[in-house]
């Protein structure tokens, strides 16, 4: 092709005009900080493995009638003590997948398994998200459950309920908390979606070259 | 990490950065976007480094590291956004090869390329570089049928953009 030989010819005789860099310019970048997506996506890992904890464990540490309250609750201690015991060793475990994938992204493979292991990382992320955001819709309708069983002052309050008050209350309930998921689901979904959009397109393009 | 290897990354880097030059130049359209693709390759370049057996050619290293923050890892910082289009202004050539039709032409092809996407320009690039078939497939990730198959596809592509 008669264009891309002219090319060729172009670009092997360019040198970089006026932009070659001696070893005084190259060594203070060797000491910048990479704003890579891989360093971004580390951030956010570790960012959301810290909210997630302190989301569970705030309430532990500040509030007492909180305490008082789950203890009253789970009165069974051996559950309490599984589901702690349970919740820490899935924080253990992603931690440590997290940092297994965080090992296998080499800037030395090939586009496609660098892309690969970038979006298992992603993978893993999300898992862990999913699984914070399952647990906190399963607590709190056990949550609310147990209050409005156990605890005398929501179970009379219920008592004095017309039937569509309590459908009312219900659909209440069920709103605040599925709203509270899709919020942190889109929030989710838009920090990744702008941080990943290239790397997904890219990927993309390089599957569809496959199929 | 130690003062001789940083001194002899340094040293090969300086030899080959025409090549990271030329990423830049494929990938990014403004001097400030140029300046930061290159920063963050050479960050990423002297991280792998430690890594870097010298089984394969620097350069040929430098090449895969290069696409690869490029199409993968780099995020354009801010400042980038709000450039102008390309205009081939850098791609000027030198006064004594001057050649009207050739310069023009030349414009062009850069613009037109410029227009492909992340995977097309690296395509581009490997072939500008005259990598074989294998080696574009090792760098890219998929085999040497379909990379042969996409190649045709660009030059197509290109011919399109050229000649609308």
């Amino acid at each position: 092709m008669d264009e891309l030989d002219l090319l060729k010819k172009d670009w092997n005789k360019k040198q970089p005009d006026g932009k070659t860099l001696s070893s005084k310019d190259i060594y203070p970048m060797l000491h910048k900080k990479s704003s890579s997506i891989v360093k971004i996506l580390f951030y956010i890992s570790v960012a959301e493995l810290v909210f997630w904890i302190l989301i569970n464990s705030i309430p532990f540490v500040y509030s007492k009638s909180y305490k008082d309250k789950l203890e009253h609750i789970y009165q069974n201690d051996n559950l309490f003590i599984g589901l702690t015991i349970f919740s820490y060793a899935v924080i253990i475990l992603f931690i440590y997948l997290l940092y297994k994938s965080q090992k296998t992204i080499s800037v030395t493979d090939s586009a496609k398994k660098l892309m690969e292991s970038i979006l298992r990382t992603r993978k893993i992320v999300k898992y862990y998200v999913l699984y914070n955001l399952v647990m906190a819709g399963v607590s709190l309708i056990i949550g609310f459950y147990y209050s409005f069983t156990h605890d005398p002052e929501a179970v009379s309050m219920l008592e004095n309920l017309s039937n569509n008050r309590l459908l009312l209350l219900v659909l209440v309930l069920i709103f605040i908390t599925s709203a509270f998921i899709v919020i942190i689901w889109l929030f989710y979904k838009l920090i990744y979606g702008l941080l990943l959009r290239r790397l997904n397109k890219n990927y993309k393009e390089l599957k569809k070259l496959e199929a | 990490m130690n003062k001789e290897l940083e001194h002899s990354f340094v040293e090969l880097l300086e030899k080959n950065q025409n090549i990271i030059h030329k990423v830049c130049r494929l990938y990014t359209n403004s001097y400030d976007a140029h300046n930061d693709l290159f920063q963050e390759i050479t960050i990423q370049l002297w991280r792998a480094y430690p890594k870097f057996r010298g089984d394969s050619k620097f350069s040929t290293w430098m090449y895969r590291v290069g696409l690869n923050t490029a199409i993968t890892l780099y995020r354009k910082s801010k400042r980038n956004i709000t450039t102008q289009d390309f205009d081939g202004v850098e791609f000027k050539i030198k006064a004594e090869d001057y050649d009207d039709t050739e310069e023009q032409q030349l414009k062009l092809l850069y613009k037109a390329i410029h227009k492909l996407n992340d995977i097309e320009k690296a395509l581009v690039f490997l072939y500008l570089e005259d990598k074989d078939y294998k080696e574009i497939s090792e760098t890219l990730g998929i085999s040497q049928v379909n990379a042969r198959v996409k190649m045709n596809r660009v030059k197509t592509k290109l011919k399109t953009l050229l000649n609308p």
